[in-house]
């Protein structure tokens, strides 16, 4: 892969690598035809973003440049403290840079950033990369009952309010209003620290639907760096979500760029009790109160199967309660025989009697069950949330679904 | 109890601000005591905070529009919160340009003081964004903790040198010393002196001024002139009174500090609505 970023453009991505600094501590890199795909994702895996830059942002982009030797543009991944430095100063860059070269050199294993600089200055950086295969999520934010898009200083008017430390923040929504508020994990709990809300109303956002009325809680920390990076080109943010439980989307587009982070949100309390798996079932399972973890990541070549297996941990998720995969992919596969898809079209929602283990399960996996996603306009998170070899989204399912008893 | 005010003007809510930002920058919590003519924010002299105390007094009229209060009794028409001004701080911090600003007291799951900001909006309605800070309502039988200190027996009474002057001279003795003596006469000279193993720095002014309280410029009982060249000295942990010096938003129109010798330091900050006194007792 080789690319050329011209002077301007390398302080958007030098931003965009601040925003994905603020989630996590890996930078994904994935070239592909249709742009250029930085992913990362948070270490208890309840934070992903994503931003992708079409050909048109860069001055030159090769995506695999060795085509005729049958090479396929590599997808690694490198550690965010060894990136960031390189687009820190930013005005500073913006000033002297006037192009930025990247390119990935397969035998020594090494990223090349290039800086050509005023006054004949070069600076390059080799950065060592470890192979891996995509991080990839599947969100069918299309599938969303709830949508909100408002410009980026709305929103950033909204977040100045809570304090920097506050991590929870609860957006509800109804037809009439849309609300923040700061979340309390107990009724007790709120005594310590000082709750914070405010309301909204459909007028103040470009475009304002709710297919159901619903109180999604998430991280607020992770999803600064989205808004700040929209707030510096003034670009409108876009909101996906459902009801607690299910992940919610941001999405700022442009011609030459599209970003998204897609956040866990806590899954209704209410809901949990009659239907988590028992605690005798082989796995378990995580408290409900604590976030979902919706990704999984597969690293190295070696994985040939979907990485759920069983008793394997991420590294990264350690620190979060433990959440066994492989559990939660049976169960999804006992309960959607391949092909049938869980809607989460409004209309279904409100209609279709869900029982709140399908719930809690689906919203695990982030919708993996659909599929049918290759065939609209966002298929820019593209295929399985446990990235396979054969990058089909049907193929993994049905090999799984074989084996339902 | 009840308690609801309203401030709708911009620079009465930054003065506001400005003065509990400097609360919130000496104590993490004090007693907010609210009467119908006052609002204060004491900090009692423990051993918890080293002795320090505080009290600072707001003149309500000044700051609110609004202001009604009914407090615990007929006879003690009164209320007393313990709060963390900080929380206050931050909730007031993101309402500078709001239209209106409204505090009241208010039960949630704990009594909270709860701050309701009408800002500007882009809809045809005004954002309201509310904050709940939770509060202890402080029984009446400890109410006399938190009475008005008495001015005391102080030797010599001086006015301050400019706060920035004796700002940056005090923050740079922090490096050298734990300890900083201040010592002053009713010359108006006063020096800020402190002793290491290593080295010692004086800090002289002159021509400072003493406020003239009394006859003799001192309150002490006897009605024998103090030598105008005697210096009254007190040793004070440095960090308190950086502490103090460095918290200061608004700049007072007057600035003094009375000293008792070898006991206790207080500086008394004026403005014209708002004002601060602060204990630091003296260490050996």
């Amino acid at each position: 892969m080789k690319c050329v970023i011209e002077g301007n453009g390398v302080k958007v991505f030098g931003k965009a690598v601040h925003a994905l600094s603020r989630i996590g501590d890996e930078i994904w890199l994935d070239p592909q035809e249709k742009g250029l795909a930085l992913r990362t994702v948070n270490s208890s895996q309840s934070a992903y973003a994503c931003f992708c830059f079409t050909p048109l942002f860069f001055q030159q982009y090769i995506p695999d440049p060795d085509i005729q030797n049958g090479c396929e543009a590599v997808k690694c991944k490198l550690n965010m403290k060894c990136v960031l430095p390189l687009f820190r100063c930013a005005s500073w860059r913006e000033r002297r840079v006037d192009r930025c070269e990247i390119s990935i050199n397969i035998p020594n294993s090494r990223v090349i950033f290039q800086f050509h600089c005023r006054h004949g200055i070069t600076k390059t950086y080799n950065l060592g990369y470890q192979e891996c295969e995509a991080l990839q999520a599947v969100f069918p934010a299309h599938l969303c009952p709830n949508v909100l898009m408002a410009q980026s200083k709305l929103l950033g008017d909204i977040v100045v309010h809570f304090p920097v430390s506050q991590e929870e923040v609860t957006l509800s929504m109804s037809s009439f209003k849309v609300t923040f508020k700061t979340f309390c994990e107990e009724e007790n709990n709120c005594i310590k620290g000082m709750n914070t809300e405010l309301m909204l109303y459909p007028d103040e956002f470009d475009y304002f639907q709710v297919g159901e009325d619903s109180a999604v809680t998430f991280c607020l920390k992770e999803l600064r760096g989205l808004l700040s990076f929209a707030e510096s080109y003034s670009l409108p943010v876009s909101s996906q979500f459902g009801v607690a439980g299910q992940p919610i989307s941001f999405t700022v587009k442009d011609m030459a760029l599209e970003a998204h982070v897609v956040l866990s949100t806590l899954t209704d309390p209410n809901h949990e009790s009659p239907s988590r798996p028992a605690p005798g079932d082989d796995c378990p399972v995580n408290i409900p109160k604590t976030s979902t973890a919706e990704i999984s990541t597969c690293e190295g070549p070696m994985e040939t199967e979907v990485c759920v297996a069983d008793g394997e941990q991420v590294a990264s998720s350690q620190g979060s309660e433990v959440f066994n995969p492989a559990l939660h992919m049976r169960k999804m596969i006992q309960l959607h025989a391949p092909g049938e898809i869980p809607s989460l079209v409004p209309e279904s929602a409100l209609t279709t009697p869900v029982t709140p283990a399908t719930f809690k399960i689906r919203s695990l996996l982030f919708g993996a069950v659909y599929s049918d996603g290759g065939n609209d306009k966002t298929v820019d998170l593209p295929s399985l949330a446990c990235a396979s070899d054969t990058e089909e989204d049907g193929g993994t399912e049905e090999d799984l679904g074989n084996n339902v008893s | 109890m009840k308690f609801r005010a309203k401030i709708i003007d911009v620079g009465c809510l930054n003065h506001f601000t400005r003065v509990v930002n400097t609360v919130s920058r000496l104590t993490k919590a004090c007693v907010l005591r609210l009467t119908c003519d006052h609002l204060y924010f004491v900090l009692s002299g423990r051993v918890a905070t080293g002795g320090v105390s505080m009290w600072c007094e707001l003149s309500q009229v000044n700051f609110f529009d609004e202001f009604q209060l009914e407090g615990v009794s007929a006879d003690a028409n009164e209320i007393f919160l313990e709060v963390a001004p900080e929380n206050l701080s931050r909730a007031l911090k993101t309402a500078q340009n709001a239209k209106s600003v409204k505090i009241k007291l208010t039960k949630k799951n704990c009594p909270c003081l709860t701050l309701a900001a009408e800002l500007p909006s882009l809809s045809s309605v005004s954002r309201v964004v509310t904050h709940d800070i939770p509060v202890d309502v402080i029984p009446r039988r400890l109410w006399h903790d938190f009475r008005e200190p008495q001015m005391p027996d102080f030797d010599v009474s001086i006015y301050l040198p400019p706060l920035k002057t004796m700002k940056s001279v005090v923050d740079r003795m922090k490096n050298l010393s734990n300890y900083l003596v201040l010592e002053a006469n009713l010359n108006g000279e006063m020096n800020l002196k402190i002793e290491t193993e290593l080295v010692s720095v004086t800090t002289h002014f002159k021509e400072l001024g003493n406020p003239p309280w009394g006859d003799d410029g001192s309150q002490s009982s006897s009605p024998t002139h103090r030598d105008p060249d005697l210096m009254a000295e007190a040793r004070v942990d440095i960090k308190k009174l950086q502490q103090f010096l460095t918290g200061q938003q608004v700049n007072p129109s007057r600035a003094m500090c009375n000293i008792v010798h070898r006991r206790i330091l207080h500086l008394i900050f004026l403005h014209e609505d708002v004002s601060l006194q602060y204990f630091i007792p003296a260490v050996m």
